[in-house]
């Protein structure tokens, strides 16, 4: 039997007699030139439902709000002991006897209480990942940006964690920036019921979507999960939807996904999809290190580098090739007109 | 006073140190004095959450002469694991044939395994983090006792498990690396384990006549501890060891120095071993600072030194081997005494070695690290043997 998702949203329709509907926020990121043609703000809600080792934002993973802990900014039990002083139901927070008089957290502790203490500490060395919002706070903060929008093409990008995971939400988010004029693009790895992406697909006018691995066993080893549903749910939307815009991304990541017969083998899949209008590269970085010890966790993949240039500029030229376009495989507009030379 | 357990299991909680199966027999031997059935759950709490994984059963029976002979045997025979039963890595069907990945709370399903197996409390040999999980299995009403074990010895309020040993072995080591570094004419920089505690560090070094020791508890300045070793090499005392705790800090004009020195506990949140389902533990690498002290300290040395340096790790290799009289005794007095307290109605403690058994409450022995006080004896002799303490 299947289980319920526990992040699943209240639908809209019980949701409206309750109140706005409301998602689960960790970040709205200004200025934003990554995630979809020109200047962006990108909303990154929580939840996921992989587990991908190299995940660059292991604080949009759990369904909760949840602690995280910059002990660098912490002035120590003397100076201030704010935390110390409440009466934390987990009892998490400790010193150790010693010249080192900063907090301690007890991560095996920590639970979703709720974290007064990080609404206590002066210096923000204590503070929460996710906040509930109803879509006009987030599209007030958002349409503080519009008149890049306006000048650079850019609009409002929904990422996460998987954003398709709070459906209602993203469904009525993203409509509602239509009304506004915002265009609109989400990121995702497909990993929902398809039901959900019924829900969101049809507002959104750029979809980035994830492949990982075509190899379900190797999709499975690095990020928990087989990857059926996501291709199926892929290869679904690019029918459902042939008007819509899908851009494809791989993270490379050295010596897991980064063969040219993985390379070749996503682009197997798409070629056929006309829709499909692009085919990004995204090299391994470890920007997000820092954050799996804010939040307690290991980072996996600790001695892992960047893919070297050379291997990278190889599976970029297969890609460009497959597209008949240079720079491809690059991170860029989707929108931009074919080069001279493109089209030669 | 609670009604006493008539069947009790034991769980080594991990990490594992020597000695486990010393508290198994002292446990078990126990029990059948008192007419009580004794079992061992394999894994740690693994054994009863993943009993698909055990087609011989997750528990296994402790028979007082299949257990007689077992204390000094290195080999840790019911294995042990960290598992959180809180916080348990899950691959969850869905809707549409979805797979996804949660971490579910098993803390209630393994309190029923618990209780169907007629479990009446259990017993767990545990280091210091682990303390937390037995802790909140204790506030969901699982009669449970503690047993510390800890190879660096940093639990509060007691003498710990497996520290005897890793000491021992580590003077051993130590004193290997003394020979062959002065017979080098080089100086032998060697980390032992102590995140928070130098006792290891210190007591070991002591022993084994190291000119530096560096410990969690005093920040160290690696421009005094070169000015001292130099000291000594023109009074006729060529240095050639040097021993650093794990978490030892080094500070320069008072001001945190060296990024690889100090405290390493917030990357080390332990995923359940069960974070991982079989066919997704591929590429598992935790952040690994084990050596980094060492390294560090090392090539400082050297440059500030006209002699060459060379680090050496002596971390997970103290975990493992013959345990020490002291320790064979020490964990079966552990067993023992765990017994006797289900027997006399104790339950949510820590049994404490202070030298007489005593109960402390699992509330007041979390979040507690036994350091080494600045008026210690220990401290006071490394000053008196002319030992560089970074200070």
């Amino acid at each position: 039997m299947a289980t319920q998702l526990n992040v699943l949203p209240e639908p809209v329709e019980a949701a409206a007699s309750a109140g706005p509907i409301k998602g689960l926020v960790v970040n709205i990121q200004n200025f934003c030139t990554q995630d979809g043609p020109g200047i962006r703000t990108t909303v990154f809600l929580k939840a996921c439902s992989l587990r991908c080792k190299w995940c660059s934002n292991p604080e949009t993973i759990h369904p909760k709000p949840e602690l995280a802990y910059k002990r660098s900014k912490c002035i120590g039990a003397k100076e201030c002991g704010r935390c110390l002083k409440l009466p934390c139901p987990e009892g998490a927070m400790y010193v150790v006897d010693g010249p080192d008089d900063k907090v301690h957290v007890n991560w095996d502790l920590v639970g979703h209480c709720g974290a007064e203490c990080a609404s206590v500490c002066p210096t923000g060395a204590l503070y929460m990942f996710g906040q509930e919002m109803t879509v006009d706070e987030v599209l007030e903060q958002v349409e503080k940006d519009s008149p890049f929008f306006a000048e650079s093409g850019g609009g409002v990008t929904v990422s996460g964690g998987e954003c398709q995971l709070q459906p209602d939400f993203v469904a009525a988010l993203l409509s509602e920036a239509h009304n506004r004029g915002i265009n609109t693009a989400i990121e995702t790895a497909s990993n929902v019921p398809f039901r959900f992406c019924e829900k969101v697909l049809p507002h959104v006018d750029f979809v980035y979507h994830d492949i990982k691995f075509i190899d379900p066993v190797r999709h499975k080893k690095w990020t928990g999960v087989d990857n059926k549903r996501i291709l199926d749910n892929l290869k679904r939307a690019y029918e459902t939807w042939p008007d819509k815009k899908f851009i494809a991304r791989t993270p490379l990541i050295p010596g897991v996904n980064d063969s040219e017969e993985d390379i070749r083998a996503v682009l197997a899949f798409i070629q056929p999809h006309k829709n499909v209008i692009k085919y990004e590269l995204l090299p391994y970085h470890r920007f997000g290190q820092s954050k799996y010890e804010f939040l307690g966790r290991n980072y996996e993949l600790a001695d892992f580098q960047t893919p070297p240039a050379e291997v990278v500029a190889k599976l970029r030229a297969i890609v460009d090739e497959a597209f008949g376009r240079k720079g491809w495989s690059e991170v860029n507009n989707p929108l931009q007109p074919p080069l001279a030379e493109d089209m030669k | 006073m609670s009604e006493a357990p008539k069947r009790i299991a034991i769980n080594a909680g991990g990490p594992y140190v020597p000695g486990l199966n010393a508290v198994v027999a002292g446990a078990a031997l126990a029990a059948h004095e008192l007419g009580w059935e004794a079992f061992g759950i394999r894994d740690g709490y693994e054994g009863l959450l993943f009993r698909d994984r055990y087609p011989q059963g997750g528990l296994l029976k402790l028979a007082p002469e299949g257990v007689a002979g077992i204390a000094e045997a290195a080999d840790g025979f019911l294995g042990t694991s960290r598992i959180d039963p809180f916080y348990v890595r899950t691959i969850q069907k869905y809707e549409d044939e979805m797979e996804g990945v949660e971490e579910i709370d098993r803390s209630s399903e393994l309190l029923t395994t618990l209780q169907n197996e007629q479990i009446d409390g259990v017993i767990s040999v545990v280091g210091r983090r682990p303390l937390s999980i037995a802790l909140k299995l204790a506030n969901k009403g699982l009669k449970t006792l503690c047993v510390p074990e800890s190879v660096e010895n940093d639990i509060a309020s007691t003498m710990s498990l497996g520290f005897n040993t890793a000491l021992s072995f580590s003077i051993e080591l130590l004193e290997r690396l003394r020979t062959a570094a002065r017979a080098t004419r080089k100086i032998a920089v060697a980390e032992v384990l102590g995140e928070h505690t130098g006792w290891l560090a210190l007591q070991a070094g002591i022993a084994a006549c190291a000119d530096a020791i560096l410990i969690p508890e005093i920040p160290f300045d690696l421009a005094k501890v070169a000015q001292r070793l130099k000291q000594n090499q023109e009074s006729g005392r060529a240095p050639s060891l040097i021993v650093v705790s794990e978490g030892a800090r080094a500070v320069q004009q008072g001001q945190p120095h060296l990024e690889s020195t100090g405290t390493i506990e917030h990357t080390r949140r332990a995923l359940s071993p069960g974070a991982s389902e079989e066919g997704t533990d591929g590429g598992r690498k935790v952040i690994d600072r084990s050596g980094a002290a060492a390294a560090a300290v090392a090539l400082e040395i050297q440059r500030r030194s006209d002699r060459e340096t060379f680090p050496f790790v002596l971390s997970e290799i103290l975990r493992g081997g013959r345990l020490t009289a002291t320790d064979c005794q020490l964990g079966m007095a552990y067993g023992a005494a765990a017994v006797r307290a289900f027997h006399d109605g104790h339950s949510g403690v820590l049994i404490a070695f202070q030298p007489q058994i005593a109960y402390v409450p699992l509330a007041d022995a979390v979040n507690k690290i036994r350091t080494v006080p600045p008026d210690s004896q220990f401290l006071q002799a490394a000053r008196a043997m002319g030992i560089s303490l970074g200070d």
